[in-house]
């Protein structure tokens, strides 16, 4: 027996007045407790992993949990308040939120951290299921959670209007346990802000949220000017409730950070951050280049820079431990191969995990701790020893660009390649664009690389929703099939609408953020038969965003336009009507009009003064008389 | 008897003739098709090509074409080009649609231009209507027109509008004013702006019927009131068709809505996208609803004052038409240019024929070299292209302007038969 997540308010309020706060937490605490012992109501860690060209992965993980019962009686004691509140007031039963930079370079650095399950395309990206009886309900609850949200976090989420929200159908599925999970009061939202720069900003409330607020733990090493310096980086809030088998339900929030450092970048001192290529000596050649000598060198990148230490990375070391950790899982983990050395400060106490590709420290909760990882040692040319573990290779590699030139029209282009040699990829494709692409569904097409023609049986199932001008984006999902060991292009047209001049953003000429693809590869072996345990993604991936030029208009000048425009108006009209409603007669008939007679007094009188004063002005006489004939 | 054989065959010859030429180039330049379908003026939001064909696939994979921003024409379209094969795998079948929709045209076109009725109408008679060209060479002017034959080809779906005006016309001078109502409610219903050609249409029907010489005042009254059912009665076939379609009466707003509106804002030849792109927000209905009277406001003066010549106040019409409308593009000025060649004997009365096929002919080169400065090479911007579609704007008003004075005048002419040739003005 479950309590349904929001469940009387009410009663819950009343429960909170008469107790008295201690009591209350107290109660709350014991069945939480009681569920599992392995698991606390909170956890942190760090995993570090270097990777290929000396880089370096940073993931950060948060977790905490508490128990419906408790998150109903308002006792909030690792669950941020504001936020609980907020998915109260919102009814919201499960939240994911991304903030991401950068791009994840998939063909050196391998598979993304947790499957690309923690991440979002560039920019903000948020979905949640919703609870509402109504279309309209479940917009308006939108409406409130994007805007409480915005306050709470600091980004433009208030943006995320009609025209940026859509409703998947097969992308997602939600990820905690709901009691009613297909019932028709379930709504699944989805909204994305590719423009949104994710800064500092963004990351002080992220932080807040924490128990230990980024003052002690590994959340002391985030910082602004290192995080959003990274190549890569993606924070995440994942919220949903988990029902454990036996047991009470639990909310469980769920915050991580992944970056990817440029260690070379990282390294260099705060106060001189340019770039200055290495003194000569200290340079690391490539020998096996035929062209290498004494004066030209080919700079090794595999083992350039492989060694570092918290400290020099972050720009300090781990301020301790947060003291309300569960005390069984490990801060820290690094995972390098076995066979090198690493260093941590003393009083840690370091666990090899049988993998042998990773290994976690303990360390006491006051002192500060610090890894330095020593470069590894020199070898010969022969014995090719691997400094880093080597990268899995993810199952699919995804690549979107624009095709065509111009500002009038253009196409889309994803290419997607399954590395796999035996095994192929099924996964679902989607695409949620601004309302001013027009996209033109009857070219979709999907090509295997190397043969010509279509084939179209890669393409499985298609949901689309057109879009309407100014009210909706464009939603397409596509389900396809990608064969072991190729290539596909998936291409599709679409035009590009001008739009009024009130809707370009200031900077119009740079362009209009498309967001990115959001591809979700579906797991095949769903072994846990009612699927509980099992996944529905094995692996997510986002492409990047794009950059699309709209035609613009000239902006300096609509009150031109509109003087030209109605001149030309006024021209064709005044000129037909003048036309119909004033009577043809011959040219030397009817009143003289009040300009000729001005005209032909002026002349007379000219021609007067020119009689006067020239007797000998002939050819005026002339013209005089021969005006005088034809009138 | 021979003469009409041999007339006969030169028309035939004529048909087969543009048929050939436009299958020639549908299959000789097969990139051609596609590249004049994404022109802008040729293709327009209400028009193209390519959105009916979006619209094709959407309707048959039960998607509402109308639940979306592309497909704004009308629902009928879609079984229609439904029941050919497959565009994609034989578009042979489309080439020759639209092939045979502008041989009617071309046809209607001869029948009127063999009536004579540009000539002389019921109530007045030209002097100078022995001038005039016979109907093969009317229709060949119109089925050789560069800008009709660049329209075929686009397949833009302007031309079964102009086909069912065309028909509506012919219709109504041979005395049929029942089919004329019908073919006029269809091009309404293809175009919407159609419907403004309903009174000289009417006054054209009246004019042209046989009727018993009645002395009842009030017969035009009746005939009127017939004729403005006929139309509604097959307008509201077709939208009931239309609903049966669909499903749904979402396609008024999104087919004539987007007319009304102008929520589309893609360029074309005319002069109201880029108005309403610079147009500020607060002034849009009003600018709108403005253009929308100035358009209809030359129905009413020009029926009046040409009461005697139906079929000049429609010429003019749709020469007005084809600048002012929402989305003008070449096919309505193709209409307008293969109407004027009816009025072969009032060319002498034209007061600025160079200066109007000047314009003409310098717009038609220079409009696509600024729309390609503009989007593809980036060296001009968007007033380049705007600049051009004034002046297309003001050389076609000023066509539409030249042969409304020298009708009016061949008109006077008539009371004062001793002017012609003389200088007149107007008062």
């Amino acid at each position: 027996m479950r309590p349904s997540f929001p469940s009387s308010f009410l009663l819950s309020l009343l429960s909170l007045l008469c107790f008295s706060p201690y009591t209350a937490i107290a109660n709350a605490s014991s069945p939480a407790d009681s569920i599992s012992n392995s698991r606390s109501d909170y956890h942190e860690q760090l995993i570090l992993r270097p990777l290929p060209l000396s880089t370096l992965l940073a993931s950060f993980n948060f977790r905490s949990n508490t128990s419906l019962s408790a998150f109903e009686a308002h006792n909030f004691r690792f669950f941020p308040r504001s936020l609980g509140q907020i998915l109260e007031h919102a009814g919201t039963r499960e939240l994911h939120l991304r903030f991401s930079l950068g791009r994840w370079d998939a063909e050196s650095w391998g598979a993304r951290p947790w499957n690309g399950a923690r991440e979002g395309g560039t920019g903000v990206e948020m979905w949640a299921w919703l609870e509402a009886d109504t279309d309209e309900e479940a917009d308006r609850k939108w409406l409130t959670l994007t805007n409480a949200l915005s306050g709470l976090f600091c980004a433009s989420l208030n943006f995320i209007d009609s025209t940026r929200t859509t409703r998947p159908v097969m992308s997602f599925q939600p990820e905690g346990n709901h009691i009613d999970a297909n019932a028709t009061n379930m709504h699944l939202l989805y909204g994305v802000l590719p423009h949104e720069v994710v800064c500092t900003e963004n990351l002080t409330p992220f932080l807040k949220l924490l128990p230990c607020k980024g003052k002690a733990g590994i959340a002391s090493l985030l910082d602004g000017h290192k995080l959003f310096d990274s190549s890569w980086q993606t924070m995440a809030i994942d919220i949903r409730p988990v029902c454990p088998e036996d047991g009470e339900c639990v909310l469980q929030i769920e915050q991580s950070i992944d970056m990817v450092l440029d260690i070379d970048r990282s390294k260099r001192p705060r106060d001189n951050p340019i770039p200055r290529p290495p003194p000569a000596h200290e340079m690391k050649c490539n020998t096996s280049k035929p062209y290498h000598a004494h004066d030209t060198c080919f700079p090794t990148d595999s083992a350039a820079n492989q060694d570092w230490s918290l400290s020099q990375i972050f720009g300090k070391p781990i301020k301790g431990t947060c003291p309300l950790t569960d005390p069984t899982v490990s801060p820290v983990c690094i995972q390098v191969p076995g066979s090198r050395v690493v260093f941590a400060s003393e009083g840690a106490i370091e666990k090899k995990n049988p993998d042998q590709t990773s290994r976690c420290f303990d360390f006491p909760a006051e002192n500060e701790f610090e890894i330095f990882l020593p470069a590894p040692e020199a070898q010969d040319g022969s014995v090719v020893i691997e400094h880093v573990v080597k990268p899995e290779t993810p199952l699919l590699y995804a690549e979107r660009s624009f095709t065509g030139h111009g500002q009038e029209r253009g196409g889309v282009q994803t290419i997607l390649r399954n590395p796999s040699p035996n095994q192929e990829v099924e996964f679902i494709y989607m695409e949620s664009l601004p309302w001013f692409m027009r996209i033109y569904l009857h070219t979709i097409s999907a090509r295997v690389d190397g043969q010509p023609g279509k084939a179209d049986s890669l393409i499985q199932e298609v949901y689309y929703r057109p879009a309407v001008d100014r009210a909706r984006g464009t939603q397409l999902e596509v389900r396809m099939t990608v064969p072991p060991a190729s290539t596909v292009f998936l291409t599709y047209d679409f035009e590009k609408s001008i739009l009024r001049y009130t809707e370009y953003p200031p900077d119009a000429n740079r362009g209009f953020d498309v967001a990115a693809a959001v591809i979700t590869i579906l797991n095949k072996d769903k072994s846990g038969g009612n699927g509980r345990n099992s996944r529905f993604a094995a692996y997510n991936l986002r492409t990047t965003t794009l950059l699309c030029n709209l035609p613009t208009p000239d902006f300096s000048m609509p009150y031109n336009v509109i003087i030209f425009t109605s001149t030309a108006i006024a021209l064709a009209f005044g000129g037909m009507f003048n036309i119909l409603v004033r009577r043809f007669v011959a040219a030397n008939e009817g009143p003289e009009s009040g300009l000729k007679k001005g005209v032909n007094k002026l002349k007379a009188k000219v021609a007067g003064i020119l009689k006067k004063g020239k007797k000998e002005s002939a050819p005026a006489v002339a013209a005089e008389v021969e005006e005088k004939k034809t009138e | 008897m021979n003469g009409g054989k041999v007339t006969l065959r030169r028309t035939a010859g004529l048909y087969a003739g543009a048929a050939v030429l436009r299958l020639a180039l549908f299959t000789l330049f097969p990139g051609l098709p596609d590249l004049l379908t994404g022109r802008v003026e040729i293709s327009t939001p209400v028009t193209s090509f390519k959105r009916l064909q979006e619209g094709l696939f959407l309707y048959n994979h039960n998607v509402s074409p109308y639940d979306g921003g592309v497909y704004h024409q009308a629902p009928l379209l879609l079984p229609i080009f439904n029941l050919l094969p497959s565009f994609s795998a034989f578009p042979i079948f489309t080439y020759l649609l639209y092939i045979a929709i502008d041989i009617l045209s071309a046809h209607a076109l001869l029948r009127i231009a063999e009536s004579g009725e540009a000539g002389s109408s019921a109530r007045f008679t030209s002097p100078r209507r022995d001038k005039r060209w016979s109907g093969a060479i009317i229709a060949a002017l119109f089925l050789f027109n560069p800008f009709t034959i660049a329209t075929c080809i686009g397949r833009s779906t302007t031309v079964f509008t102009t086909c069912a005006i065309l028909h509506a016309i012919a219709n109504a001078i041979s005395g049929r004013p029942f089919h004329a109502m019908v073919a006029l409610a269809f091009a309404s219903y293809l175009s919407m702006y159609p419907l403004l050609l309903l009174p000289p249409l009417i006054l054209l029907c009246y004019d042209r019927q046989k009727l018993p010489a009645t002395g009842a005042p009030n017969a035009w009254i009746k005939f009127t009131a017939t004729m403005v059912m006929d139309v509604l009665g097959a307008l509201a076939v077709l939208f009931q068709m239309s609903f049966f379609l669909t499903g749904s009466w979402e396609f008024l707003s999104s087919t004539y809505g987007v007319q009304l509106t102008l929520s589309d804002l893609a360029p074309n030849i005319g002069l109201w996208w880029y108005f309403f792109v610079e147009m500020f927000d607060s002034f849009r209905s009003f600018f709108l609803a403005v253009f929308w009277l100035h358009l209809s406001s030359y129905v009413g003066g020009l029926s009046v004052r040409l009461r005697q010549q139906p079929l000049v106040v429609i010429t003019l019409l749709l020469g007005i038409f084809s600048i002012f409308k929402p989305y003008p593009s070449i096919a309505d000025a193709s209409l307008f240019l293969g109407m004027v060649p009816l009025y072969r004997h009032v060319f002498p009365l034209l007061r600025y024929s160079f200066v109007i096929a000047a314009i003409i002919i310098y717009t038609t080169f220079l409009g696509p070299a600024f729309y390609h400065l503009w989007i593809y090479a980036g060296s001009g911007n968007a007033n380049f292209f705007y600049a051009i579609t004034l002046v297309w704007g003001l050389g076609l008003s000023l066509l539409v302007c030249d042969l409304a004075f020298a009708v009016l005048r061949d008109e006077w002419e008539v009371e004062r038969p001793e002017m012609a040739g003389k200088e007149i003005r107007q008062i």
